[in-house]
């Protein structure tokens, strides 16, 4: 019984604290979900459910999809998949845009940090200790700064490469559509190189403490049992290394899918159709103010997918950030 | 542990060449770029002619202030509940884990979505907190929560008392970063050998005295390391500043790295912005330094 009441305290505690903790996340569903009656009324109200009589009743409540319409736009399309698609630019075009960054550049660097993070976790080889402290230095440089070389050197690369793919367009009579497609994937590789190595030194560490726990003896025994070490790394190291090849792409899809500057200042304001969907949330502010609703909509529907990734996949992300931070 | 000669270079090669290629170079660049000036479109050497610019103007002395300001509120703040939120966690409650993923679900989501959903909460006419912004407490006429410039300074040079804005911008920023310290926090004290704690106990020590004898000393690094994470964040974070505030009202939010982006993207003056990216910088690589030196002493002592 005394064992209880002890509990009973800190568990409200808890409880209180996350309720708080979610309230903003959970103010913005709500508000994604009235009416622009019900947003643009002032004094404001949580819930829209007041009736002249009393301040709430649950029957009187208006929720709408007013939101969430304005930004799907669905359409009737008879060659869709459903028989409609929808047609709102956040939806059709933004999401793909930030999914297929986050998705490529967590790709590579999930490949060359796992490289990167056995080299430095299992050889020994001059400079190594250099390299590493080295590579650590290297994150000090405030985003910003990297920010200033890097739209310069996207515009020298597009001025070197751009004239290249016309002159190939114009002599293979591509359509305009496929040249604008070629140019426009040239822009896509140029900011999935750009997201890959500014978080290569973070995931490096990660992977890196992850190798590190995994004894060294068991690829000494699979190497004296005949493997080669290039057969002993992809038997026996990468099944033990892959919670933390996961976590190292789990954490660069977050930080990619939830990434502005980089996206904003390359491609941001010279090309519109490449913008991540943060840029494109973002730029609703600045298109309807007062459209309260559909603002609300729209963060929630890119906030929906990492909470979902984040609450599925929870043990490898806590892990990953302890590594990440105590020993980085 | 294996020698050879060019496997681990290969292995580290891709690696390394993005890194180069993103970070090393920008960064080499920007170093370059603080010494030169740009006139016409022609650049030529200009020594220390941008950095002294950038430290004589005001705008850098004002930020530099909004900085401080605001990496100690979001410190202290963050800290402390950090610090009580993990205390509590530790308790082995049975629904710890669900708890701990709930209170973490602020730090996944985006700087930029964070500020605009903050931002929209404190919208003057139909913000959710205008009622209890508006409270005479506050004394914030109109519920100005975003638009009231500070008037008032202890001392005329220095940006304190800091604007509301700034004051809501150091909760949102600690909303965001809680979880991340609180987990920090609680993986340390996780680590702290329980059967050290229960002969404390039995030999008559307090629960504050377990805290503070036992727990506390051994969570240390760690909390060093939160710290020093925190002033990273707090130094370089421009995201949430870029949508809630926008550096305003008047300028009373505008951190150092807010200053970057309006020097670098707005005014168009790389050299001065790389002159102030170079300091900041700088600020960086001496943190981290000391933060690997007491993170390396914390382990040699307790590991």
């Amino acid at each position: 019984m005394s064992q209880r009441r002890i509990q009973f305290i800190p568990n409200l505690a808890m409880i209180i604290i996350c309720m708080i903790m979610l309230f903003p996340v959970f103010a913005t569903v709500v508000i994604s979900f009235k009416q622009q009656s019900d947003v643009a009324r002032n004094p404001p109200l949580l819930f829209p459910c007041d009736t002249l009589e009393t301040d709430f009743s649950l029957p009187a409540c208006r929720f709408f999809l007013e939101g969430y319409e304005r930004i799907f736009e669905f359409k009737d399309n008879a060659a869709a998949l459903f028989g409609w698609e929808a047609t709102g630019p956040i939806i059709s075009r933004y999401m793909p845009n930030s999914l297929v960054y986050a998705v490529a550049s967590s790709f590579f660097i999930t490949i060359f940090a796992g490289m990167a993070g056995f080299s430095f976790s299992r050889f020994v080889f001059k400079g190594r200790q250099f390299l590493q402290v080295s590579i650590l230095a290297l994150t000090g440089i405030p985003l910003l700064t990297n920010l200033i070389a890097l739209y310069q050197m996207t515009v020298s690369v597009r001025r070197l490469i751009v004239p290249t793919i016309e002159r190939v367009a114009a002599s293979q009579q591509f359509s305009e559509a496929t040249t604008k497609f070629l140019t426009d994937s040239l822009d896509r590789a140029i900011l999935i190189a750009v997201y890959t190595g500014l978080l290569m030194p973070f995931s490096i560490w990660i992977v890196k403490s992850f190798f590190d726990a995994i004894p060294r003896d068991l690829e000494e025994a699979a190497v004296i049992d005949g493997c080669t070490p290039f057969q002993a790394l992809l038997r026996v190291v990468a099944p033990l290394a892959a919670p933390g090849l996961l976590s190292a792409f789990l954490l660069s899809f977050v930080n990619i899918w939830n990434e502005f500057l980089t996206n904003y200042l390359l491609v941001g304001t010279t090309k519109q159709n490449l913008r991540s969907v943060m840029v494109a949330v973002y730029d609703l502010t600045g298109a309807n103010l007062i459209n309260y609703q559909v603002l609300a909509a729209a963060c929630v529907l890119v906030m929906v997918p990492v909470i979902v990734l984040f609450l599925l996949t929870r043990k490898v992300f806590f892990s990953a950030m302890v590594e990440g931070a105590v020993k980085g | 542990m294996r020698t050879s000669r060019a496997l681990p270079f290969l292995l580290l090669a891709p690696a390394l060449i993005m890194i180069a290629l993103v970070q090393l170079y920008p960064g080499l660049y920007t170093v370059f770029l603080s010494t030169q000036q740009s006139n016409a479109g022609i650049q030529s050497f200009s020594g220390t002619d941008n950095f002294q610019v950038v430290f004589d103007s005001e705008a850098f002395m004002e930020s530099s202030w909004h900085t401080v300001t605001f990496i100690v509120g979001y410190i202290i703040l963050t800290m402390s509940l950090g610090l009580g939120l993990a205390l509590l966690l530790n308790r082995k409650l049975r629904l710890s884990g669900a708890y701990l993923a709930l209170v973490f679900i602020p730090w996944v989501l985006s700087d930029v979505i964070v500020g605009l959903v903050w931002k929209l909460f404190a919208d003057p006419d139909t913000g959710i907190l205008s009622p209890l912004v508006s409270l005479p407490i506050f004394g914030l006429e109109g519920s100005a929560l975003l638009t009231k410039v500070p008037t008032f300074r202890f001392i005329d040079s220095i940006p304190f008392p800091p604007s509301p804005a700034m004051i809501y911008l150091i909760f949102a920023a600690v909303w965001k970063a809680l979880p991340f310290i609180t987990l920090l926090l609680l993986a340390a004290m996780q680590t702290v050998p329980k059967e050290v704690l229960e002969s404390a106990q039995i030999d008559g020590a307090s629960g504050r005295q377990c805290f503070l004898a036992i727990t506390f000393p051994l969570v240390l690094p760690s909390v060093v390391v939160a710290l020093f994470n925190l002033i990273l964040g707090g130094m370089n974070g421009v995201g949430m500043v870029f949508s809630l505030t926008g550096g305003g009202p008047g300028s009373s939010t505008e951190v150092l790295s807010y200053l970057l982006y309006t020097i670098g993207f707005s005014e168009l003056d790389f050299g001065r912005a790389a002159a102030l990216s170079v300091f900041i910088a700088a600020i960086n690589l001496t943190l981290i330094t000391l933060a690997l030196r007491v993170s390396r002493r914390g382990s040699e002592n307790y590991a």
